[in-house]
């Protein structure tokens, strides 16, 4: 500041702080700070007087500071900078003096006048150091990319399609869907899975503004919020969709047959082959991994049986650059694969399955048309036993926390199989029900008492086969009596954990993850769909565990956030920020983990990106030589301020010597 | 001279988004605390360095507090977490210099504990009331200051194994 | 112009200053046939009566070395500076009170009694039971800047021969800078340490004699403590490229006050026990607890610039 000419402006806030606080005495203590050039008094600055008051003062007193006290700077601060702008002071030279919820509502008599003064003298002691500031500002791409193409990740997209900005739509698999496409009915309505999900992938394919890059995955993030750039490996499909007819033809001649991972292993596909028959992209993928051999050619008869001439062999990997301006992040999950689950005899008994295998049996679509049969041997089983938290809020071996969707699908598992075969018993075995959502409770206890379930609360002890049968051993922890079931078949309700390579995907994002690999978000209350990194939106399970209606209002959720952002004219951001004394860094780097937002990069000296930077001052702090400073909090702002809070009054001076 | 009543002087950082809120919350609700402490609001825990504290116990503070948000409320993430670790090592270093490590505290507060804000303002003035006024004093104290006895045992001991 | 007349003082210091100017090489000879020497106890014979016998401005520079822990010192530098017309802080001592500053843990009277013995008396006047008298010490150690205007510092324990080469050659050419001026790098010693900075995370502290560090990585990054980012960089980081740490001694960058303050907060902020978080506060405090003597360590040099001594300690007869 240039020679300081600091106006101060006391409000009597009525009797909120004049019946405490001698405001008139405070006026004139502060009007012999140095640099104060006009200290005055109203009974309530905030109301249109005294914020013309305040207008008129900056431009008669040619004020270049402007030190309000009175209440919060939660309550006024934004009143009187804009006071101040309309009155061409720059805005950040205003600050708020809090001696009213912080002194004369706490304190009585002669002290809280005191106080006062010294809180105001603190804050003439910052303003005096402050500078004017302009928020920075900066061009960005309107473009979103959306990673995940399940149902949140369809969501967000068409949310933003919509909105009429450009959506580029990556999954790795060969077609969108998710896990929603693989499900049967869904709870608690019973609405077919697919009936309800397939209109919305179509919709996406169609959607001019939205483009789907199938087997494909982020190879590359550099960048920031606003201006990403990504490259984004796009799997070669040896086959080109556009003469793709669909015929399936070329799956006859495949001699090749491996697990199909849409039917979660229940039946086998060929090397060649479309997920199912839904699928978007529409069309064939030849699975490189398990086709006999491409370089050299090894096979080739599904080339030979393509009457359109649509499998192209030499088909290579593209890599795409693509600027984006916005990324929602909607990976999904898994469930707890078998290895880690043996158990309850999971990947070792074949009567014991998961419960998306058991999806995929209940689906009409699925490899046995929706009836419920035994892996093993395809009998129909006559006693099923439904594990809960198999894996889940198991904080020793697995897990600690709920997966939240098992209840639920549970009781509909149990549901579609006393519906599929009506004369079976079904168990389930469970720790606690939780049924929180629309309808959900009613569901569980429609199915608990209208279809005869037998839930057993307790936990099960073992599983093993003995003969065809699948003995399970438990306990009724509510009648305290052993329960031992000899059951066809067993439904694990595995726990829900976020999709393979999620981690490295945040790696490249540099959005961090849990202890479990799940997104994190923000703030866990109050920025729920945003990454740390600015920017990044997150969207359904990979975040946590979540139901299909959660999922897609994220997806929406995330895609407001995205709009907000591709929709402003230019990024702006606060220019009360880190910055570094480029001439006094010697980039020792100690800084730069400091930032949760990863908005310093240290080269030959350190560096904020003012777009990331959200001035908490950490890295300030840790800075050993001073070359980082918080634009209106620097250290000789706050040790004047110390020395003026702490200030020795003359009559007191006994100490010292 | 008389001793004139001490009343202590506390010069105390509030975390914009917590500790700070939180005071305002006790205004807001009339919860009477002792006038000793001066607040000045910084953005975050995080942002609160050592030699301000260092400074504010030469200019005449007799105690320092740093308000910040509980474990896992950091508004951003985990400024908290470095004000703490911060704090342990000043007041390790305090201590060796012969400073009254209670001279400097640091609180969690959340935005929605008035009442804990007061409740730990009033516990700081009566602790620090309790130590009686910094003087700037520092040092190892006389009582316990054998340097002498020290030297003289190390010199015997060294002779001693030598 | 006439050659500068230039005196060497050294105070209450361990003299390594004094001899310092020897580090520069063959160059000294250059030098000392470009200057004129008015006063330099330790090269040549002169008291204290010679100085008072000179002219105000008699002497160009001067350039004074240790603390001052004597009233003797605290005269003798203000005689200095009446006879001066610059007056340099050359060395750590002078510059912040330097490890004769660390004196100022314990009162003045408890350090005679440790070094002559019971029965003597540190203050003024000073005596003993014998008749004789030390020389009166003042309250605590300061820095020269604390007791006279100070125009430049040559820092350093002592100054290492490039900034003493710095010095001269720029008070020979003539042209000096502006008053205030320290004779070292304005960016710390990290920007001119040879070593690779990666992990940026202190998960223990090591001492040095307890390990052969990597030659290639950043002692901090190893556990040692390394001044090296809070202190001003000029001695091409002699220390940390020798695999020792940078205990301080140029004294702290421009901005980054208390010495101890700024490193207290940088390594704290790399301590790391795990995800950070309150399960790992009690591993946290653990690492911190092992920086074994933090005052020595982190106010090595400059205890004197921030921590004053008000009295000389109890009456002792």
């Amino acid at each position: 500041m240039a020679q300081p000419r600091i106006g101060v402006f006391v409000c009597h806030c009525g009797r909120n702080i004049a019946g405490t606080v001698d405001v008139e005495g405070v006026t004139e203590e502060a009007s012999r700070i140095p640099g104060v050039v006009l200290s005055t008094h109203y009974d309530y600055m905030c109301s249109d007087p005294g914020q013309e008051m305040v207008a008129r003062a900056i431009r008669e007193h040619r004020l270049n500071g402007v030190v309000v006290a009175a209440c919060s700077p939660g309550m006024h601060e934004e009143t009187f900078r804009h006071a101040a702008q309309a009155a061409g002071l720059n805005p950040y030279l205003v600050e708020m003096a809090n001696i009213r919820e912080q002194c004369s509502w706490v304190h009585r008599g002669a002290a809280a006048t005191e106080k006062a003064s010294r809180i105001l003298a603190t804050v003439v002691e910052k303003v005096r150091g402050n500078l004017p500031l302009e928020p920075s500002t900066m061009g960005h791409s309107t473009k979103c990319l959306v990673i995940g193409g399940g149902v949140a990740g369809i969501q967000a997209a068409l949310d933003v399609a919509n909105a009429g900005y450009e959506v580029l739509l990556v999954e790795r698999s060969p077609s969108i869907g998710g896990r929603m496409a693989q499900l049967s009915e869904t709870f608690p309505t019973l609405d077919c899975s697919q009936c309800i999900l397939t209109p919305k992938m179509v919709e996406v394919d169609r959607h001019p503004n939205i483009r789907v890059l199938a087997n494909s995955k982020i190879e590359e993030v550099s960048g920031f919020v606003g201006n990403w750039d990504v490259r984004i490996r796009k799997g070669a499909t040896y086959v080109d969709p556009d003469k793709c007819n669909l015929c399936g033809d070329c799956v006859e001649a495949c001699p090749v047959r491996v697990p199909h991972e849409f039917e979660e292993g229940l039946t086998e596909r060929a090397g060649i082959y479309i997920p199912f028959p839904q699928a978007i992209p529409s069309s064939y993928t030849l699975d490189v991994q398990s086709c006999l051999g491409l370089k050299p050619l090894r096979c080739s008869e599904c080339a030979k049986a393509c009457e359109a001439g649509a499998i192209n062999y030499d088909m290579q990997d593209e890599l795409l650059e693509e600027e984006v301006g916005a990324i929602v992040v909607a990976t999904g999950y898994e469930t707890l694969p078998k290895a880690a689950m043996a158990e309850y005899g999971y990947g070792e008994i074949a009567d014991v399955i998961s419960g998306l295998e058991y999806e995929r049996m209940a689906s009409a679509s699925g490899p046995t048309q929706g009836e419920i049969r035994c892996p093993s041997d395809g009998r129909v089983p006559k006693e099923v036993v439904f594990i809960q938290c198999s894996g889940s809020r198991d904080p020793e071996l697995y897990k600690p926390y709920c997966s939240k969707i098992c209840c639920m699908y549970t009781a509909k598992h149990a549901l579609l199989y006393r519906h599929s075969v009506p004369d079976g018993q079904a168990y389930v075995f469970y720790i606690d029900i939780r049924a929180g959502g629309k309808g959900y409770e009613e569901f569980v206890q429609r199915v608990m008492e209208e279809e005869r379930i037998l839930y057993l609360r307790g936990k099960v002890a073992k599983v093993f086969q003995d003969g065809d049968k699948v003995m399970v051993w438990g306990a009724d922890t509510l009648t305290g009596r052993r329960v031992e079931v000899a059951a066809d078949l067993v439904v694990l309700a595995q726990a829900v954990v976020p999709s393979q390579g999620v981690v490295d995907l945040a790696r490249k994002l540099r959005v961090s993850v849990d202890e479990h690999g799940f997104l994190k978000e923000a703030h866990p209350k109050l920025r729920p769909l945003e990454a740390l990194a600015a920017g990044v939106f997150l969207a359904g399970a990979a975040q946590g565990p979540k139901d299909i209606p959660e999922a897609v209002g994220q997806g929406s959720g995330a895609a407001a956030k995205a709009l907000m952002l591709l929709s402003s004219p230019e990024l702006v951001h606060s220019p009360e920020i880190a910055e570094v004394a480029e001439h006094l860094c010697s980039a020792c780097g100690i800084c730069a983990p400091q930032c949760p937002y990863e908005a310093i990069t240290v080269e030959d000296t350190a560096v904020v990106n003012e777009m990331l930077c959200e001035g908490c001052g950490t890295c300030v702090a840790a800075c050993p030589s001073g070359a980082m400073n918080l634009r209106n909090l620097a250290d000789s702002q706050v040790l004047a301020m110390l020395h003026a809070a702490l200030k020795e009054h003359e009559e007191a001076e006994v100490l010292g010597g | 001279m008389a001793e004139l009543k001490h009343e202590p002087k506390i010069a105390a950082f509030l975390c914009r988004w917590c500790a700070y809120a939180g005071a305002d919350l006790a205004g807001t609700n009339r919860l009477a605390y002792p006038p000793n402490m001066i607040p000045i609001r910084v953005p975050c825990s995080g942002r609160v360095e050592p030699a301000w504290v260092i400074e504010a116990l030469r200019s005449g503070a007799d105690g320092v507090l740093i308000g910040g948000c509980h474990p896992g409320d950091c508004h951003y993430v985990s400024g908290n977490y470095k004000a703490r670790r911060r704090v342990e090592l000043l007041r390790d270093v305090l201590a060796g210099l012969g400073v009254n490590p209670a001279r400097v505290k640091l609180v969690w507060v959340s935005a929605s504990e008035g009442v804990r804000f007061a409740q730990v303002v009033r516990d700081y003035v009566e602790e620090i009331r309790g130590l009686g006024p910094n003087r700037g004093e520092f040092g190892v104290p006389e009582e316990v200051d054998d340097r002498a006895g020290r030297i003289a045992q190390a010199v015997e001991q060294a002779v001693n194994h030598g | 112009m006439a050659k500068p007349k230039i005196a060497m003082y050294w105070t209450g210091g361990c003299g390594g200053c004094d001899v310092s100017p020897l580090e520069v090489g063959e160059a000294i000879v250059d030098v000392l046939s470009q200057v004129e020497i008015a006063f330099w106890p330790a090269l040549m014979d002169a008291k204290r009566a010679d100085v008072e016998a000179l002219p105000a401005g008699g002497i160009d520079v001067a350039l004074i070395n240790g603390a001052l822990r004597t009233e003797d010192n605290v005269e003798m530098v203000r005689l200095l500076r009446e006879k001066s017309k610059l007056v340099v802080a050359y060395g750590a001592c002078a510059h912040l009170g330097g490890i004769i500053g660390l004196g100022n843990l314990h009162s003045a009277q408890s350090l005679v009694s440790t070094a002559l013995g019971p029965g003597w008396h540190a203050g003024s006047p000073s005596f003993s039971a014998n008749g004789d008298a030390p020389p009166p010490l003042t309250a605590g150690v300061v820095p020269l800047a604390d007791v006279i205007a100070v125009d430049y510092v040559v820092p350093g324990c002592p100054p290492p021969a490039q900034l003493i080469g710095l010095f001269f050659q720029t008070l020979l050419g003539g042209e000096m800078p502006s008053p205030g001026h320290v004779f070292a790098e304005e960016k710390a010693l990290c920007d001119q340490c040879p070593r690779e900075k990666e992990d940026r995370r202190l998960e223990k502290f090591v001492r040095p004699h307890e390990m052969e560090p990597d030659p290639d990585r950043c002692l901090l990054d190893q556990g040692i403590v390394c001044m090296g980012p809070v202190t001003r960089g000029g001695c091409e980081a002699a220390c940390p490229a020798l695999g020792m740490p940078c205990t301080g001694c140029v004294g702290p960058t421009r901005k980054a006050g208390d010495l101890a303050g700024g490193m207290i907060s940088a390594l704290a902020s790399l301590v790391r026990a795990g995800d950070e978080g309150e399960d790992a506060f009690a591993r946290e405090d653990e690492v911190l607890a092992g920086l074994v003597d933090p005052v020595g360590t982190l106010y090595k040099y400059a205890l004197a610039t921030t921590w004053k001594r008000r009295e000389t300690g109890g009456e002792d007869a």
